[in-house]
């Protein structure tokens, strides 16, 4: 049950550019287990879609991995051949991407692209077969008419569609680890609703594991187990869901909790707590912690070094010299 | 004016957009985005506007400062009725009418400095047109807005989202406007700057006593800054009331749907959550009966028949479904 699937140990990407060398991931670790979802959490720009991509080794020069390891079901994916890494993306691994539009082809039709990625994974089966295996995909994510909607092109489908034939395509290949980039940041509510049921759905079904990029905190208590809160390139709190929602130690973690506008009579028409200020360029990174210039804990220790991550109860780490002292104790 | 006197008056303002085509470019088919809406508002409120992707909010935004000229329809601000007046006439109302875009990316001139970009309406509206006077009251704006003097000599790329949504604001308010609409000011933005900007338009309706329409898809936006609030669905408003009522007691399927799809930040298991089916119609075809049955929880086979009105189902509480009950 609670096998690893994934594991992500002290990863590094490097972009090298004419203004310097950025870490987009710097010295990121995590660990992902057999039905379970982890969410990453944090500000446009930290390093959230990159993570995503140095796991999959879909990182593009200038870009490279230049230190750490990802092993997945226990073998280093760093130390695979191309041909390797291409056989395990499309049968073991499948990301979802934020926009569908970019992922699909327009010049074929949806049911073309399915049966494609059908055919390149399982092998042996009549174009029959394929066929059926297409429609009932499309049907499992609920494309309405499917057999119609199987001879139609991306653009004739609503954003909503798309991201679900987007998410039958990820599917067919039963892949052991998913890994949605914002899959329904671009979607409204109710889609938004009908969408996470059903990956929650086909997750369970498959047993896969599951990494889940969003800026939705909300998004993040309903679907995730586990929480990486990221700042900057790094792991500043890393948790159980319950250890980031009611027991939060980092001040950005707090600080993005507290500026969410909730549902409270009485709340209305007041002013919310902000986290002031911007994220720091990674180009220009102040000496010591990377949320000092926003912080309101911070103190003379927090500018001399980089505070490390450190482990609290359980999972729960957190990197901050002077963590907040909430109500829930730890 | 008395304060009973409403600032904005809409009445039955529909937009038809016409989609040409065949071989004489005819108009073949219409996109219904805005059907008979009606509402007012009163000096110093804010009316929240949501709905789905597609729902007719901008359009309706914009037809209401005639942006867009609605196919039919009402619209009289401060007992002026504005829905004919001539261009001249139509420039000088709208120093009174301002609009703040979504995209803070995109509605400003990448070529133009801050400090120009909060000159351009001074100059459009000849106001302040002793040049020392019009730069005083650009530093006013832009530190009104939480920025520097110094970053007037900028340009737009250099700026974060919400710093340009900032410049966004200052630009709507340089010319004194009564009432503001802002069209999704906050949906580009990560959570932690979306508060900055919301609590500045806060403190500015305040300040300024300035009256807001802002449209939003995220309810919990709409719930913190609204006194008032209309849920739209495929061109029509489906619900409205105050604004505490409305959250407290909504009465349609569709936004008792859309509640209950927010994503709470809080892990504790849920009960109940309505999940709808299907897809959100056409509104170049949008069903028979009501709008919503399709997807509806609740609908029979009257609803495919039926065109419901909105209502008044409570003291100042409107609904457009006929399966709620209406207590008065
Ligand atoms: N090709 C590139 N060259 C240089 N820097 C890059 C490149 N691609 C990404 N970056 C940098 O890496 C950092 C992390 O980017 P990433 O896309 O992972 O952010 P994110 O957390 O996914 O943000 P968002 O929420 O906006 O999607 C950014 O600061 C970005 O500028
Ligand atoms: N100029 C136009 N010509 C034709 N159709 C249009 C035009 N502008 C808008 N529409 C259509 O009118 C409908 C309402 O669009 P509108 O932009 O008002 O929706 P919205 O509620 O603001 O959506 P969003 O939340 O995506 O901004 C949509 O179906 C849209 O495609
Ligand atoms: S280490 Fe210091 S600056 Fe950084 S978050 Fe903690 S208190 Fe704030
Ligand atoms: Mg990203
Ligand atoms: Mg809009």
């Amino acid at each position: 049950m609670s096998e690893t699937l994934l594991e992500v140990t002290n990863l590094r990407t490097r972009y090298k550019t004419d203004d310097g060398n950025i870490f987009p991931v710097d010295d990121i670790s995590f660990r992902v287990k057999k039905g379970q979802t982890l969410g990453i959490v944090g500000e446009s720009g930290c390093g959230k879609s990159q993570t995503a991509l140095s796991i999959m080794r879909l990182i593009q020069k200038p870009g490279e991995i230049v230190s750490g390891d990802v092993q997945f079901k226990g073998e280093s994916l760093l130390k695979k051949t191309e041909d390797e890494m291409r056989d395990i993306l499309g049968n073991q691994m499948a990301m979802i991407f934020q926009e569908p539009m970019t992922s699909l082809n327009p010049v074929y039709t949806i049911g073309d692209q399915i049966e494609e990625s059908i055919r390149l994974h399982q092998k042996g089966l009549t174009n029959l077969q394929i066929k059926n295996k297409a429609i009932d995909m499309l049907k499992l994510v609920g494309i309405p008419a499917a057999d119609k909607r199987y001879h139609e092109y991306p653009h004739q489908l609503s954003g909503g569609m798309r991201q679900r034939v987007m998410i039958a395509m990820a599917m067919s290949c039963t892949p052991q680890l998913l890994i949605a980039d914002e899959p329904t940041t671009a979607l409204d509510v109710t889609i938004q609703a009908q969408i996470l049921d059903l990956m929650r759905k086909v997750q369970k079904e498959f047993q896969a594991g599951m990494i889940l990029i969003t800026h939705d905190l909300g998004v993040v208590a309903e679907m995730c187990q586990d929480v990486i809160v990221m700042y900057a390139g790094k792991i500043v709190e890393y948790g159980t869901v319950e250890d980031i929602f009611y027991r939060p130690k980092h001040p950005y973690t707090k600080g993005l909790l507290d500026s969410i506008p909730h549902f409270e009579t009485g709340s209305r028409m007041k002013q919310l707590n902000t986290i002031p200020g911007l994220v720091p360029s990674l180009y220009n990174l102040p000496v010591g912690c990377r949320f000092q210039e926003r912080c309101k804990f911070a103190q003379e220790d927090c500018r001399r070094a980089e505070p490390n991550l450190e482990n609290l109860r359980g999972i729960h780490k957190v990197a901050c010299y002077h963590p907040v002292q909430s109500e829930g104790g730890n | 004016m008395s304060s009973e006197t409403p600032l904005l008056k809409v009445e039955n303002v529909v937009k038809h957009f016409p989609i040409h085509g065949g071989l004489f470019s005819r108009q073949v088919a219409s996109v219904k985005a805005v059907s008979d809406i009606s509402f007012e508002l009163k000096r110093g409120e804010t009316l929240g506007l949501v709905g789905e992707s597609g729902c007719g909010k901008s359009t309706l935004g914009r037809c209401l400062i005639r942006l867009i000229e609605p196919t039919s329809g009402k619209i009289i601000f401060k007992g002026e009725d504005i829905t004919h007046v001539d261009d001249n006439r139509m420039r000088d109302l709208r120093r009174k009418m301002q609009i703040i875009f979504q995209d803070p990316y995109a509605s400003l001139n990448p070529r133009m400095t801050i400090g120009a970009i909060l000159e351009e309406p001074l100059i459009i509206h000849n106001l302040y047109p002793v040049e020392k006077e019009r730069a005083e009251r650009v530093q006013e704006l832009i530190k009104l807005v939480g920025l520097r003097p110094e970053h007037l000599s900028r340009y737009p790329h250099e700026f974060s989202g919400g710093q340009r949504q900032r410049v966004g604001i200052a630009r709507a308010l340089a010319v004194n406007p009564e009432i503001i609409i802002c069209d999704e000011p906050v949906s580009a933005l990560d959570v932690s700057i979306q508060a900055q900007v919301i609590n500045l338009l806060m403190e500015l309706q305040q300040k300024l006593g300035l009256t807001y329409i802002f449209i939003a898809h995220d309810l919990k936006v709409v719930e913190h800054v609204s006194t008032k609030v209309a849920v739209m669905y495929l061109g029509q408003i489906v619900e409205f009331a105050e604004a505490d009522e409305l959250y407290k007691n909504p009465l349609h399927p569709y936004t008792k749907a859309l509640l209950s799809a927010i994503p709470i930040p809080d892990p504790k298991p849920r009960p109940e959550r309505i999940i709808l089916t299907g897809d959100v119609p056409s509104p170049i075809a949008p069903p028979p009966g009501c709008y919503f049955n399709p997807r509806c929880p609740m609908a029979s086979v009257e609803c495919t028949q039926i065109k419901p009105e909105l209502e008044e189902k409570s003291p100042g509480h409107f609904a457009r479904c006929i399966k709620v009950p209406a207590t008065i």
